[in-house]
């Protein structure tokens, strides 16, 4: 067999393209997935992190909200290692509608969703941190996910179920035959080959950048990209996500995730050709910073470590000509019998939280196409690490009195540490110690996660997230990759690339103990280093 | 104020910016492995923990709170408190038999004072030695400190009358040590502050101040006694207008930043009112207050600034008094840990890192040889004296020798 | 308490001027915040070359020497800077290929040393690179979350000899040996003794910080400080200062609270923003002591480059200063302060930048000083 042809390709290595590898080859497919840059780069990367029990879209989109509390479930199920089964709050304010929450709960209630008034004084007992002037709350199956570790465990489990996936590899063009697509021209970011892959079905899981592959097919997909600014704070708040009980607005939920706390977010229209460099303005940062401590009043005292902007992949509604109106949901187009072209689907809108039944839908249409007849498993089998163990069991398993590193491993990784071999003592050494990382799960993430940059591993382990923001850690880590891969010189522009890209997120909220940080790393950059 | 005008939190580990200063300077970190160190095992180790407790970690407890890595912060992250708050917060063992007589300093003080004969013999004896080892796991090497017949206290109660002769008053807080073990080292500050015109009055009623307590994860009957103690100390410095010395750099270091920082006891009122004796005098004198000093007198003094007296920053009144005393030839040592700290020496699993953090400084001493080290903490003299032979004298007492 | 010269800052700065007054037979006091940029020094005195004679005196009174010769010096990630005038441990080469074949040491669990780009660096310059590893001793590595610069320090000042040893062993047909820069901490003589032990040209390099040869050179110069008399009030931090027309009475700080500490004159050598020295928030960029004029950019968006390579504008920020290196506040100098070190930014740009800043500006203040008495 040619190993060009594949059953099927997809295209665009986000959530919902990792969750849909994942899908096609649980039901038996030869499935490639190419991706243009890295694992969640696009909007899959940055968000809140927050898996919705759909509250938010109740009063407004029951539909959304009632597919969100479906997947709430099931994602808590299956890929219990990503999620931190936090709960959370929708707390209404002295200056808010209380008729407003009256709306709310019957609307979650409608959706399926276990939304449960509570009384402000358990509220505050629940949440120390929230606004104590706080008059109302209702209490949701919010929870907190990582979406990193969640799109790794589904290129992981479908690697494991034969599926292939093909990173820094860009789509330059697709193999056609009349009206029917055959396949992919490629061309690989890092050495400039280029290679053609076939396939019957190719999916377009590009997210936002979807529009231009559906052109580059001929076909239109109307996106309209809408920037979302976010500050991540130095540390965790809050363990409970906090939302504000109103019609949805800007800065109005804050989501703990991991060590940190994240707010967010705005919401601006802009041209699809600027979705590449999005940056966070000095009115965002105040204006995140002054919504959100009403929701948390410590959030106006606390460090913020960074600020950074995703670009959500909003698609004009089909049902409407004019194009004009934009659909929440979840968007998927066979554009065979949408446009009359063979062999490409288009699979977008969503949300993180629904990304496994987008992923479904897409092979759905996949396997109807292929006359495969088989059905999804994903809503009932776990994803390697999430063998329904907690991380305290995982690590209870392997070590008798785990040090911290270790803990933070099994966190992490799930069961799936319990399948490393055991680290020797030299891989004990920590190279990232604001989030514990050690040369093991470094390591770990070279030889089985397909890391190639540093920014690479950090969404893989966390290296380079926490305050010091690769200070102290990205020249380690640099110094093991360079052995890895026997070439220094790459990386040490890639060690001055990703300080580059972490020096992005500080400077938009330079000031304080980040301009310390900054001036200190500086410091030992250029002066220590000599970079 | 507008948001993020400032930005410092409790115990401000956000401020810390992984220098990794502290880890040069904890001297348990250099000798003892298991120890994960003051930057992890405070403000790393806090932001883990604040997502969950799970990732608390038992190895805090070889922080020996000596709060170097304070001292030695450029942030000014209060390390040392993060690692203690860890261990109140999330330690839920019961600490041992041992550990608990250990802090109970009071207690013990309190039931062998009246026997202390029978009982300083008793410690004394090789086989005593042993026997505490093998049961309680104290190590058999360890010196015990001497209790004294009588209390230091029932000794100034019948002098009280005398003592309100004076112009003016301060209170003070002589701590288990002064009154147990060592009265004349109180009754050498009574020379010394009668010799200014000053009067000595004991509080209503003091209770150890719960260091050892703190450190040995007794936090509740610490804050307990805390509490007590603020309510005595108000009753001083607010009703009697006093102010409070001690002779003791842990006891102060308890009484004026732990309560507060670690016990979550209140005591902003009194806690300026609250100082060293040494910085009381050396204020007095410097006020324009005079001493007159016994001619002839000789002493080569080498003073040890001890931890908790770095982590106050107040070795410095020491240091001037102890200068300004006639025929004092003075040396001060390099700033270093005698490995003590408080019960952590006489533990038997922390014996020979006590020993191999202290190396340095039992060499310097033997190096400059003077005739006594000066220092103001009780167990660094103890464990001074027993390693390297040298009499260790508090400056109060070298003062109260030099005076008329 | 009263003093001749208060200085505020115990890095390199305030000591160099603390040293140099009391060695004028001065009383001083100097308040440090914590420990300092020592801590993270490169060994290099940025823009400067040979060192001036009193600089040389004074570091060769408390037991430090320096060096400099043209050429370059080898830097951790395998890249060559110009020489600069350095502590002896900084190897001074003559030019980059100093070698025809180089052993390289790393250290077991040891990741602040980085041997594959040294060796990179090196090949670059035609020298042939072998690396291997030093032992370590099984104490060590009990816990190899802690291996840093320090610890390993700290061990190889009692067995240096056995390091020799094993480079010896190691050696095949090198000429040169690169080794990390984690030796004499306390005792400082232990570089010298590896480089004589060790029959090739043995060049240490620099590994992330804590910087060992700063750590010394900071111990060494505050027990030089003390011997002298000064009195180092380590881990206090000055809060304000009373100010009396265009002079400074007194300051006080947080361990010594009301008793606060006068003195003739002042010095402020307290750093750029990590150490404090300079403060900022969203708003505004200040000097926290004094209430200073600082010069900076009113526009936060001015402060940065979004470059990171690039030079950045908010390291530049300072206090004014008039020509005598006082200090202004709205616009009026402060008499008997003088501001020196990283807290003048590069406001001053003709007295450099870095450890070179430092000590001229030290050096000036202490003339003044003394000139003023």
């Amino acid at each position: 067999m040619d190993p060009r042809e594949f059953d099927v390709i997809i295209l665009g290595g986000g959530i919902v393209g990792a969750g849909t590898l994942r899908d096609c080859a649980m039901r038996g497919l030869r499935a490639l997935l190419i991706e243009r840059a890295d694992i969640a780069t696009g909007a899959s990367g940055r968000n809140h992190g927050l898996l919705h029990s759909g509250a938010r879209y109740a009063v407004n989109d029951p539909e959304s909200a009632a597919e969100c509390i479906r997947e709430n479930r099931i994602l808590r199920q299956i890929a219990s290692h990503c999620i931190d089964q936090t709960d959370g709050l929708f707390i209404s304010l002295p200056e808010d509608d209380m008729a407003y929450q009256r709306t709310f709960v019957d609307a979650c209630l409608k959706a399926g969703i276990g939304a449960e008034i509570i009384d402000p004084a358990l509220a505050r007992q629940l949440e120390p941190s929230v606004n104590p002037e706080l008059i109302g709350a209702v209490r949701v199956p919010d929870a907190s996910v990582d979406p990193f570790r969640l799109c790794a465990s589904n290129m992981v489990d479908a690697k494991l179920h034969g599926a292939q996936v093909r990173l820094r590899t860009e789509v330059t063009g697709f193999i056609r035959e009349g009206d029917t697509i055959r396949g992919v021209h490629t061309r690989s970011a890092q050495t400039g080959r280029t290679a053609d892959y076939y396939a019957p079905v190719v999916v377009n899981a590009c997210g936002v950048w979807g529009q231009q592959v559906a052109e580059m097919a001929g076909v239109t997909v109307g996106m309209f990209p809408s920037k979302g600014a976010l500050l991540i704070f130095a540390h965790r708040i809050n363990n409970t996500v906090i939302n504000r009980c109103r019609k949805p607005s800007n800065a109005d939920i804050l989501v703990p995730g991991d060590t940190v706390c994240i707010i967010g977010t705005t919401s601006t229209r802009i041209p699809l050709e600027n979705c590449h460099r999005v940056s966070v303005t000095p009115d965002e940062v105040t204006l995140l910073v002054t919504e959100g401590a009403k929701l948390t009043p410590s959030l106006s005292e606390t460090r913020i470590l960074r600020a950074f902007a995703g670009v959500r992949p909003l698609v004009s509604d089909d049902s409407d000509p004019s194009g004009r109106n934009i659909s929440r949901g979840i968007v998927c187009l066979d554009h065979e019998s949408r446009d009359g072209l063979k062999g490409l689907v288009t699979i977008t809108g969503g949300k993180l939280t629904t990304y496994r039944l987008m992923a479904e839908m897409a092979t759905d249409v996949v396997c109807r196409k292929l006359g495969i007849e088989k059905a999804c498993e994903t809503a009932t089998t776990p994803l390697p690490g999430s063998q329904g163990r907690s991380y305290e069991e995982v690590a209870r398993e392997i070590w008798e009195a785990p040090s911290t590193a270790q803990k933070a491993a099994a966190a992490r990784l799930g069961d799936v540490v319990t399948r490393m071999p055991n680290p020797s003592r030299q891989d004990e050494a920590l190279v990232c110690e604001c989030e514990e990382v050690s040369a093991w799960e470094v390591n770990n993430a070279f030889e089985r996660m397909g890391v190639s940059t540093l920014t690479d591993l950090r969404r893989r382990t966390r290296v380079g997230m926490g305050t010091c923001q690769g200070e102290l850690c990205a020249c380690r880590a640099a110094g093991l990759l360079a052995k890895a891969q026997d070439c220094a010189e790459r990386e040490r522009a890639d060690l001055l690339k990703f300080m580059g890209e972490r020096w992005k997120g500080s400077y938009p909220i330079g000031w304080g103990d980040t301009l310390r940080e900054a001036e200190y790393t500086q410091w030992v950059y250029k002066h220590v280093l000599g970079l | 104020m507008n948001p993020q005008e400032k930005t410092v939190s409790k115990h401000n580990f956000e401020e810390c910016m992984k220098c990794t200063v502290c880890t040069v300077y904890c001297p348990v970190l250099q000798v003892n492995p298991r120890y994960p160190g003051p930057k992890q095992a405070g403000p790393d180790g806090e932001r883990l923990r604040l997502k969950d407790p799970y990732f608390f970690s038992y190895a805090l407890k070889y922080c020996m709170n000596c709060k170097r890595c304070e001292v030695a912060c450029p942030s000014g992250v209060k390390v040392a408190d993060l690692i203690q708050a860890a261990r109140i917060k999330y330690d839920k063992s019961v600490p041992p038999l041992r550990d608990r007589l250990l802090a109970s300093t009071d207690l013990m003080g309190s039931v062998a004072r009246p026997v202390s004969r029978i009982v300083n013999g008793v410690t004394g004896l090789g086989v005593t030695r042993s026997v505490l080892d093998a049961t309680l796991r104290i190590d058999h090497r360890r010196v015990f400190p001497k209790y004294s017949g009588r209390s230091f206290e029932a000794w100034l109660k019948r002098r009280a009358k005398e003592q309100a002769a004076f112009p003016e008053q301060v209170a003070y807080f002589h701590g288990c040590y002064v009154n147990y073990n060592n009265p004349a080292l109180g009754k050498d500050l009574v020379k010394v502050l009668n010799a200014l015109g000053v009067g000595v009055q004991l509080l209503d009623k003091e209770k150890c101040c719960g260091i050892a307590m703190i450190t040995n994860g007794m936090s509740a009957q610490a804050t307990r006694n805390a509490e007590h103690n603020v309510a005595s100390l108000r009753k001083a410095v607010s009703e009697r207008g006093l102010k409070v010395v001690t002779t003791s750099s842990s006891c102060s270091l308890t009484l004026r930043v732990e309560y507060p920082n670690l016990l979550g006891v209140d005591n902003a009122d009194v806690r300026d009112a609250v100082m060293m004796a040494t910085r009381y005098i050396f204020e007095r004198l410097e006020a324009g207050a005079t001493l007159r000093f016994r001619p002839g007198f000789h002493k080569k003094v080498a003073y040890h600034v001890p931890c908790h007296m770095e982590r106050l920053g107040w070795g410095v009144f020491s240091e001037r008094l102890l200068r300004m005393i006639p025929g004092v030839e003075f040396m001060l040592l390099d700033s270093a840990c005698c490995g003590i700290a408080g019960t952590y020496g006489f533990k038997k699993e922390n014996y020979e890192s006590a020993q191999a953090v202290g190396a340095p400084l039992f060499e310097q001493i033997r190096a400059v040889d003077p005739e006594v080290v000066a220092c103001d903490c009780e167990t660094c003299k103890w464990q001074i004296e027993m390693s390297t032979g040298y009499t260790v004298q508090n400056p109060i007492s070298i003062l109260a020798e030099a005076i008329l | 308490m009263r003093f001749d010269t208060v200085i505020i800052g115990g890095g390199l700065a305030g000591l160099v001027a603390g040293i140099s007054l009391q060695q004028a037979g001065h009383r001083t006091a100097i308040v440090s915040t914590g420990q300092n940029a020592l801590h993270f020094f490169s060994g290099s005195f940025e823009s400067m070359d040979e060192a001036p004679e009193r600089l040389k005196t004074l570091f060769a009174g408390a037991g430090i020497r320096l060096h400099y010769s043209a050429g370059v010096r080898l830097m951790p990630l395998g890249i060559f800077r110009e020489a600069a005038l350095s502590l002896e441990d900084v190897s001074l080469l003559p030019e980059p290929c100093f070698a025809d074949k180089v052993l390289i040491l790393g250290i077991p669990g040891y990741l602040d040393f980085f041997p594959s780009f040294l060796a990179e660096g090196l090949e670059k310059q035609g020298i042939v690179c072998r690396t291997s590893m030093l032992n370590l001793p099984e104490s060590v590595r009990e816990s190899p979350a802690e291996i840093r610069s320090v610890t390993l320090a700290r061990m190889f000042d009692r067995n240096w000899d056995r390091v020799v040893q094993q480079v010896r062993l190691l050696l095949k047909d090198e000429d040169g040996v690169v080794l990390p820069q984690v030796f004499g901490l306390e005792d400082p003589s232990v570089p010298e003794r590896i480089r004589q032990g060790i029959p090739a040209r043995v060049v240490f390099a620099g590994t992330m910080p804590p910087s060992v040869p700063g750590i010394r050179t900071q111990l060494l110069l505050k027990r030089r400080y003390e011997v002298l008399g000064g009195t180092y009030l380590g881990g206090d931090e000055a809060l304000e200062a009373r100010v009396e027309g265009d002079s400074v009475r007194s300051v006080t700080t947080r361990n010594l609270d009301r008793h606060a500490l006068e003195a003739d004159h002042f010095v402020l050598a307290s750093g750029g923003f990590f150490s404090k020295g300079l403060r900022s928030n969203p708003f505004r960029v200040w000097e926290p002591v004094f209430g200073l004029d600082v010069a900076y950019d009113e526009d936060r968006n001015a402060w940065y480059n979004d470059n990171f390579a690039e030079d950045q504008p908010y390291m530049n920020y300072g206090v004014r200063t008039d020509e005598a290196l006082h200090p202004l506040v709205e616009g009026r100098p402060l008499r008997n302060l003088y501001a020196i070190g990283s807290v003048l930014g590069a406001t001053r740009p003709e007295l450099g930048s870095g450890g070179g800043l430092a000590i001229r500006t030290a050096f000036h203040a202490v003339d003044e000083i003394l000139e003023a008495v």
